[in-house]
């Protein structure tokens, strides 16, 4: 009895992968794309569909008025995907929407057309874990962005700062501050964003791909609401992350391609 | 031969153009050769930053200049003062700003021993470290690569920074340079340690071996947590200095409830000349100190097991004092010219 089992377990282990690899064989193979091609990232933030501007006064979800006065993120591991095929395209980007949105260009990236991005939000675990001094003025984890969380030597995610008042009719000024920042590792999430229409990279010219961010989507998402009464800060030392995780769902949440 | 004497003519020519009379560095070539006091355990140097003459006169250099500051006012020994064992007099050192600090500025004396730096030991290392007050917007408020910009116009830095590191002066040899001289700050230079390590009996007074004697006796426990050369373990502990922390402590790195208002126990050397106390300078005196340890501290459901209460006689009290004083070195801890 125990002699059959052992020779069933030999089958499994030896035989089984065989068969995997013959049929594997017989699949076609999609080719390497080249990593030549130029892509321009741009950020174009909205709020209720409309065009977002950093400081000016907008109502929420909870219709409490809400300036924004800095919203910066990274995304990361970013990968171009077409029928079940993954192209790394870019490890980590920065951007910062002081300007209303950002612009970033990736260059060698894969050539080819693709239906939607797998990325992470945030920096990934091996560049967040990795000694930042490497990094040069210009690159997205230069310390000279101020980026860094020295005191937990990794990077925050997202940095959500502005104010509120709890008076939706409320007419002065808006002085309450709020400041969200992620930024430990189980706060890095992956997400899929289908492409509504398909994205052409070539080795020729540079393509654009513009992912719409609702800003007015980072106090909600799933019926949960972000209400800024109670959950207005977090900067890494909540040992459960309840905003920085509630924040990092919504902004998620908050993407779509065009 | 030729070439050597080429060589000696082409830097001394260097040497000669140099603009900046305030940092001369003349004997700079090979490795470091730091003294180390009898008792103390090999010094745990990163094979990719080693001890050389030129990493820690750079690192020296740039240990005292302001200009690592934002707005030039102050270096890292505003707050690590070198006649303090390179710690504060503040209970909160004030930034550039002029606002205080999250922390007590600790001594620095032996921290190349630490396995983890800062009073939460969230930094892993002592390069790593270099980073957060340079760009901690309470303390020096500058970035550390505008900084590296400024200070890359000294002609001596580059040629420091050439022989130490190889390159250019950058952020990469700052961070690299003053952690390689905070490692040469060892302390094992006082009366205690002649008493202790060498030998010499007479190295303490008479009241100063009782009060040792009570340091080291069950009932007042104090080395369940100091002990070893640096007279820490290095653990993180709540002495239950409060019942609610308004610093998470510990906690802050590891998230974790169970380490909120733990901090890592500071080593007792030159504990005479280190004083305000306790991670948030909140305790002026030893006395205080002393006095906070004989109640046990307060009920924080973190609070150490290892605290016990004690009672001293005046005599008692003296004594240790006398004890505590003796760890004061006897000469510098610096030994970088």
């Amino acid at each position: 009895m125990r002699q059959r089992s052992i020779l069933h377990q030999l089958f499994v282990v030896l035989v089984l992968p065989l068969t995997l690899v013959t049929c594997k064989q017989g699949q076609p193979v999609p080719p390497e794309p080249e990593l030549i091609g130029t892509l321009r990232v741009v950020i174009r933030p909205t709020w209720d569909g409309m065009p977002f501007h950093m400081n000016e006064v907008y109502h929420n979800v909870s219709d409490y008025r809400v300036k924004v006065e800095a919203l910066k993120f990274y995304l990361g591991d970013v990968r171009f995907v077409d029928d079940g095929f993954f192209a790394a395209a870019k490890d980590v980007s920065y951007f910062d929407l002081q300007h209303d949105g950002d612009t970033v260009v990736w260059n060698n990236v894969p050539t080819g057309t693709w239906t939607s991005l797998r990325m992470g939000l945030g920096v990934p675990q091996a560049l967040n874990d990795a000694d930042p001094i490497v990094y040069p003025p210009g690159h997205p984890l230069s310390l000279a962005l101020g980026t860094y969380w020295t005191w937990a030597t990794a990077y925050r995610f997202v940095m959500f700062d502005g104010r509120y008042d709890l008076d939706g009719a409320g007419t002065g000024p808006v002085q309450q501050p709020f400041s969200m920042h992620t930024g430990v590792n189980v706060c890095y999430r992956e997400f899929d964003l289908p492409l509504a229409t398909p994205l052409v990279v070539n080795g020729t010219s540079t393509s654009t791909v513009v992912l719409e961010l609702a800003v007015d989507r980072f106090f909600h998402s799933d019926g949960e609401v972000l209400d800024l009464a109670t959950e207005n800060q977090t900067h890494g030392n909540d040992p459960a992350h309840v905003v920085a995780l509630k924040l990092t769902n919504n902004v998620i949440n908050a993407f779509s391609a065009q | 031969m030729r070439n050597g004497l080429i060589l000696l003519i082409l830097l001394s020519g260097l040497a000669a153009c140099r603009k900046d009379p305030g940092l001369q560095v003349d004997d700079v070539d090979g490795p470091f050769l730091l003294e180390l006091p009898v008792g103390a355990p090999p010094l745990p140097v990163p094979d990719a930053n080693p001890l050389t003459k030129a990493s820690v006169s750079l690192g020296k250099a740039l240990f005292f200049d302001t200009r690592l500051s934002r707005d030039g006012s102050m270096s890292c020994a505003s707050c690590h003062h070198t006649d303090r064992a390179f710690s504060d007099t503040l209970a909160l050192s004030l930034g550039v700003n002029g606002s205080p600090g999250m922390r007590n500025a600790p001594t620095l004396a032996n921290v190349a021993y630490h396995p983890g730096i800062f009073r939460d030991g969230g930094i892993p290392t002592l390069e790593a470290q270099v980073i957060a007050p340079v760009q901690d917007d309470l303390e020096m408020d500058h970035s550390l690569q505008a900084a590296a910009e400024s200070l890359s116009v000294d002609e001596e830095y580059q040629r420091l920074s050439q022989l130490a590191y190889g390159r250019d002066l950058d952020p990469f040899v700052i961070t690299r340079a003053i952690a390689a001289y905070e490692r040469t700050l060892i302390s094992g230079w006082s009366r205690f340690d002649r008493y202790l390590y060498q030998g010499q009996a007479q190295a303490l007074t008479e009241s100063e071996r009782r009060g040792w004697d009570l340091f080291r006796s069950d009932a007042l426990n104090c080395m369940a947590c100091h002990n070893g050369f640096d007279l820490s373990d290095h653990s993180y502990q709540n002495i239950g200095q409060y019942l609610a922390y308004a610093d998470p402590g510990r906690a802050r790195i590891t998230l974790d409830l169970a380490d909120e208002g733990k901090f890592k126990v500071p080593t007792l050397r030159n504990i005479a000349l280190t004083g305000p106390y306790m991670h948030d300078g909140a305790m002026a005196t030893l006395d205080e100190v002393i006095d906070h340890f004989a109640s046990g501290g307060q009920a924080h459901p973190n609070r150490s097991p290892l605290l016990t209460t004690f009672a001293l006689n005046e005599q008692e009290r003296a004594d240790l004092l006398a004890f505590l004083h003796a760890l004061t070195d006897e000469r510098s801890i610096d030994q970088v010219p």
